[in-house]
C-alpha cells in the first residue's frame, strides 16, 4: 500500500509535538527535533514527487475538521513552497540539536516546534478555507509561542510578542473576511469552486477581497507598511525559529497573494498589480535602507528579509501586470524569477540566521559593535556566514545572483512596451532593484567587515570558540545548496517553471534557455553560472600561483597605521554605526534618526563641559508615525468611551433599548 | 567694448604672477643617495614627522611647496600616510615623547625606505642639545640617509638636497 505523504507529514508533526510534550528534558529536545526532521523529509519527498509528476497529491479526512473536512491537495505551485520550507526546516532542526541558548529546550517549545514546522509545510496544500485558516492559525500561534519562550529573561521579547500577536491576528482577520466574501459568492468554501466562480463576480467583490487578502498575507510577509512586527519578532526569536520565520514563514505570505491573485481570482486589472509592485518597491527600499543602518545583526537580517520580500512582490506584481496586459510569456518569466528568488532567499537567509545565531551563542551578543574577529576564531561558522552574505549580495557563483539576474531580465524585457503602465512601472522596478542591490552590498560588507573580520571588539568575542558540529552542519547544509544551485541552477529552474505554469497557464511557451545557461531565448544576455564559477576558480588559481612566483621572499608585517599612537585598541576600529552613518545622512528624511546630546557643565564655569553623552537611535518611521499614533488614537477613544457606562442602571437599560430599536430598524 | 575684455584686465596682472625660481641639482651626492635615486626613479613621496622641532623647519617645508619653490615639479610630494611613502622627512631633535611615534612611523613605511634629517636639530640637536626632554639625535635612533644642515635650512637648499634623492 502506498502511504499518503501528506497524511504522513501531518502525523509525524503531531507525533513530534506529543513526544516533545511528554518525554523527559533530555529526550524531548532530540525527539521533537528528529520528528521535525522526519516531518520535513516527508514533506520534501511529497513536494518533489508532485513537482515531477502532473498530478496533485490529495488527502482528505472528515474526522479532523468535522464540518468542513480536512482537505489537502498539493499542486506544483504549492509544492515549491513546501520544498523550500522543508529544506529550511531540516537545516533548522539539525541546528537545534546543538543549540543551547534561549528557552528552546522547554516543554512548551518542544511541543510547539514540530507543529510549527508541520503547518509551514501543510499551509500551501490546504484547499478549503477552514483547513487553510486552521493551519494558518496554528502556524501563527505556534510561532508566537516560540518567539516568546524567553520572555521571562528579557522584557524586549514580550514587547516583540505583543506586536507580532496583534499584527498576525489583524492579518488573519483580514484574510478571513477576504475568503468569506469569495466563499459567499461561490456558495462553497473550497478554493476550486471559488476559482470557478471568480470570473463572474462583481468587480467590487473581486477588488475588495483581493485587497483584504493582500493586507492579510502582506502582514505575514512583512510587506511595508505592515512589517513593523518583523524586525522586532524575528531577532528576538531563538535561532532556529528565527531562521524558520524569516526563511520559510514569510514566503507563505507571498504564497497567499499569488495563489489568490493569479490563481483563485485568475489575474486582475492593471492597477492591482501596480499597487503590488509599488508595495514591493517600497518594502525593498525601506528594508534595505534599514538593514544598511542597523547595528544589531539579527535586526539587520530581519530588515533584509523585508527587502527581499519586497523584491519578490516586485516580481509577482510584474507578472500580474504582464498577464493583465497580455504578455503571457513575460509574466511567466517574472513569476519564475520571483519564485526562484523566494526559494533561494530561503536558502541564504536560513544560513545567515542560523550562523548569526551561532555567533550570538558563542559571544552572547548580537550587537555588531561587540563582535569582530570571529572568522579566525570560528572558521566554519564564519565561512558559512560569509557565503550567505555573498549570496544575498547577489555575487556569482552563488544562488542569489541567478535569481536577481532573472528578475532584472524579466523587467528589462518589459521596457520596450507601448503600454504606458508597463513603460512606467518597469524602469522604476529596475531602478529599485539596482538601488537595493547596492544597499544590500553595503549592508553585508558591514555585517562581514565589522562582525567577523577585524579585531575582537569585546572580551566574549575574543574568547569565542567554534560551535558544536550539529549547528554548523545545519547552517552549512543551506550554504552548500546556495553554492550548488548558484553553479547549476538548471537543477531547480525547470521545477520552478512547472510550478509557475500552474498559475499562468500550462500552454504558455517556455521562454527560458535550458541547460547550464540562464537567460531568455533569442536574447544575447544569457549567462552561464557554471562557466562563471569555473572562471572564478581559474582566476583565483592564477592569482595565487602568480603571487607564489612573484612575491618577494619575505613579507614584513607591521602594525596597522594609527598615526603613531602608543596603544591602539579595538575601540578605535570602524564601528557598524559609523559605517552606516553616510547612508543615514543621505536618507535622513526617510529614516528620521533621533539624536540626543546631554552635556553637563562644570560648576566653576559653564564654558567647560564636564561630561557629554550622545545617544542616537533609528526606530522605524512607520512605527512611530503610523502605529504609535493609531494606538494613541485608539486609547483616547477607549478612555472617552469609558465615560458612557457610569454605573447607572437606567442608562444601561436605555442603551439596550436604543440598540434594539436600531437593530429592528436596520432589519425592517 | 573690446578694450574692456576680461583677458585685457587679467593680462595686466599676468606679468606679476610669481615664477618658480630655479633650484640647482646638488653638486655631489653620497653613494647611498645615488642608490636611492636609482630606486625612486623620479618620484619621491615623503612623510614629514616633527620629532620636537621649534617649527622653524616646518615653515621652510611649507614654503617649499609654494608656487615660488614648487617642489612638486621635481616629483617630490609630502604624503599623509607613511604606508604610501618612500621615506621619512624628520625635523627637530628626537624628544622623549616623540621617539615612540617616530619608531612606529618608521615601521609603517614600506621597505626600502630613506630617512632624511632636516635642520641642525635633527643632525645634532642644535640649540636644544642637552635639554631635559631630548632623547638624542635622529642618527642615534634611525639610520639617516640624507642630512640637510641649516637652522632652518632655506627651501632652495632643502629642494637641492632632495633632488639628489629623486635624481631629477
Ligand atoms: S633646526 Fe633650527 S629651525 Fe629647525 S627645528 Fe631646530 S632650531 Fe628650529
Amino acid at each position: 500500500m502506498k502511504i499518503n505523504l501528506l497524511a504522513l507529514t501531518s502525523i509525524l508533526g503531531m507525533a513530534g509535538a506529543i513526544a516533545g510534550a511528554i518525554t523527559t528534558q533530555k529526550l524531548r529536545k532530540w525527539l521533537s527535533s528528529l520528528f521535525g526532521i522526519a516531518t520535513c523529509v516527508s514533506g520534501l519527498v511529497a513536494a518533489i514527487e508532485v513537482l515531477h509528476s502532473n498530478h496533485p497529491m490529495i488527502f482528505q479526512s472528515n474526522k479532523i475538521l468535522v464540518l468542513s473536512g480536512y482537505s489537502l491537495q498539493l499542486d506544483r505551485f504549492g509544492a515549491l513552497f513546501v520544498a523550500s520550507g522543508a529544506v529550511v526546516g531540516i537545516a533548522s532542526m539539525i541546528f537545534r540539536l546543538g543549540y543551547s541558548g534561549h528557552g528552546l529546550a522547554s516543554r512548551t517549545a518542544s511541543f510547539v516546534l514540530p507543529l510549527f514546522v508541520m503547518t509551514l509545510l501543510l499551509v500551501p496544500a490546504a484547499t478549503n478555507v477552514t483547513t487553510f485558516l486552521f493551519l494558518w492559525e496554528i502556524m501563527a500561534i505556534a510561532s508566537l509561542l516560540l518567539v516568546l519562550v524567553d520572555h521571562r529573561k528579557r522584557p524586549e521579547v514580550s514587547n516583540a510578542g505583543q506586536w507580532y500577536g496583534v499584527m498576525t491576528h489583524l492579518g488573519a482577520a483580514s484574510i478571513l473576511i477576504g475568503f468569506v466574501l469569495l466563499a459567499i459568492y461561490a456558495k462553497s468554501q473550497s478554493f476550486a469552486s471559488m476559482e470557478a466562480t471568480a470570473h463572474h463576480l462583481p468587480s467590487w467583490v473581486r477588488t475588495s477581497s483581493f485587497f483584504l487578502l493582500l493586507i492579510g498575507f502582506g502582514s505575514k510577509a512583512g510587506l511595508v507598511p505592515l512589517h513593523v512586527w518583523l524586525p522586532k519578532a524575528h531577532p528576538e526569536a531563538p535561532g532556529p525559529v528565527s531562521a524558520l520565520m524569516s526563511a520559510a514563514m514569510v514566503n507563505l505570505g507571498l504564497y497567499g497573494v499569488v495563489r489568490v491573485g493569479l490563481g483563485i481570482l485568475g489575474g486582475g486589472p492593471t492597477w492591482w498589480w501596480l499597487t503590488v509592485m509599488a508595495l514591493g518597491a517600497l518594502s525593498a527600499m525601506f528594508g534595505s535602507l534599514h538593514s544598511a543602518t542597523s547595528t544589531d545583526l539579527k535586526r539587520l537580517l530581519a530588515y533584509s528579509t523585508t527587502d527581499n520580500i519586497g523584491l519578490m512582490f516586485l516580481g509577482v506584481g510584474a507578472a500580474g501586470l504582464f498577464q493583465s496586459t497580455g504578455h503571457q510569456s513575460l509574466a511567466l518569466i517574472a513569476l519564475v524569477a520571483a519564485l526562484l528568488h523566494m526559494a533561494f532567499h530561503a536558502l541564504f537567509k536560513g544560513s545567515l540566521f542560523l550562523s548569526a545565531s551561532s555567533l550570538q551563542q558563542a559571544t552572547g551578543s548580537r550587537d555588531l559593535d561587540s563582535l569582530g574577529g570571529l572568522l579566525s576564531k570560528m572558521p566554519v561558522t564564519g565561512t558559512i556566514f560569509l557565503i550567505g552574505s555573498l549570496s544575498i549580495a547577489a555575487l556569482p557563483p552563488l544562488c542569489g545572483f541567478v535569481s536577481e539576474w532573472l528578475l532584472l531580465q524579466s523587467m528589462l524585457h518589459g521596457l520596450p512596451s507601448s503600454n504606458p503602465s508597463l513603460a512606467i512601472a518597469m524602469p522604476v522596478g529596475v531602478g529599485v532593484l539596482a538601488l537595493t542591490g547596492g544597499l544590500t552590498a553595503l549592508t553585508f560588507v558591514k555585517a562581514v567587515g565589522i562582525g567577523i573580520l577585524g579585531q575582537a571588539r569585546s572580551k566574549p568575542a575574543n574568547d569565542a570558540h567554534e560551535v558544536r558540529p550539529t549547528m554548523w552542519v545545519g547552517a552549512g547544509l543551506l550554504s552548500a545548496m546556495c553554492f550548488l544551485f548558484g553553479v547549476a541552477p538548471f537543477l531547480v529552474i525547470p521545477s520552478v517553471i512547472n510550478s509557475s505554469k500552474e498559475l499562468i497557464g500550462t500552454n504558455v511557451a517556455n521562454p527560458l534557455v535550458g541547460g547550464w545557461q540562464v537567460g531568455l531565448l533569442g536574447n544575447q544576455g544569457a549567462i552561464e553560472p557554471g562557466l562563471l564559477a569555473f572562471l572564478i576558480v581559474v582566476f583565483v588559481a592564477i592569482i595565487g600561483g602568480l603571487r607564489k612566483l612573484i612575491q618577494a621572499p619575505s613579507v614584513r608585517r607591521a602594525e596597522a597605521w594609527g598615526c603613531g599612537r602608543e596603544t591602539q585598541t579595538s575601540r578605535m576600529e570602524y564601528t557598524a554605526t559609523s559605517f552606516g552613518e553616510p547612508v543615514v545622512r543621505v536618507f535622513e528624511d526617510v529614516l528620521s534618526p533621533s539624536h540626543n546630546l546631554d552635556a553637563s557643565q562644570l560648576s566653576e564655569s559653564r564654558y567647560y563641559v564636564e561630561a557629554a553623552h550622545f545617544h542616537t537611535s533609528l526606530d522605524d518611521a512607520f512605527e512611530r508615525r503610523l502605529y504609535r499614533q493609531a494606538a494613541a488614537g485608539l486609547r483616547w477613544w477607549g478612555s472617552n468611551a469609558r465615560r458612557l457606562p457610569n454605573g447607572s442602571i437606567h442608562r444601561y437599560l436605555m442603551f439596550g433599548m436604543v440598540a434594539l430599536v436600531v437593530v429592528l430598524v436596520a432589519l425592517g | 567694448m573690446m578694450f574692456l575684455s576680461i583677458e585685457r584686465i587679467t593680462g595686466i596682472f599676468k606679468d606679476f604672477r610669481p615664477k618658480s625660481i630655479s633650484v640647482p641639482f646638488p653638486s655631489e651626492v653620497t653613494p647611498g643617495v645615488q642608490e636611492a635615486s636609482r630606486r625612486n626613479r623620479g618620484s619621491l613621496q615623503l612623510r614629514h614627522l616633527d620629532a620636537g622641532s621649534c617649527n622653524g623647519c616646518e615653515m621652510e617645508i611649507a614654503s617649499m611647496t609654494s608656487p615660488i619653490y614648487d617642489v612638486e615639479r621635481f616629483g617630490i610630494k609630502l604624503e599623509a600616510s607613511p604606508r604610501h611613502c618612500d621615506g621619512l622627512l624628520v625635523t627637530g631633535p628626537v624628544t622623549r615623547n616623540m621617539s615612540g611615534p617616530l619608531l612606529k612611523t618608521y615601521e609603517a613605511v614600506p621597505q626600502p625606505r630613506v630617512v632624511v634629517a632636516l635642520g641642525d636639530c635633527a643632525l645634532d640637536c642644535g640649540v636644544f642639545k642637552g635639554a631635559y626632554g631630548v632623547e638624542g639625535t635622529l642618527g642615534d635612533i634611525l639610520p639617516v640617509d640624507l642630512e640637510i644642515p641649516g637652522c632652518p635650512p632655506e627651501p632652495a637648499s632643502i629642494i637641492t638636497a632632495l633632488r639628489g634623492l629623486v635624481g631629477r
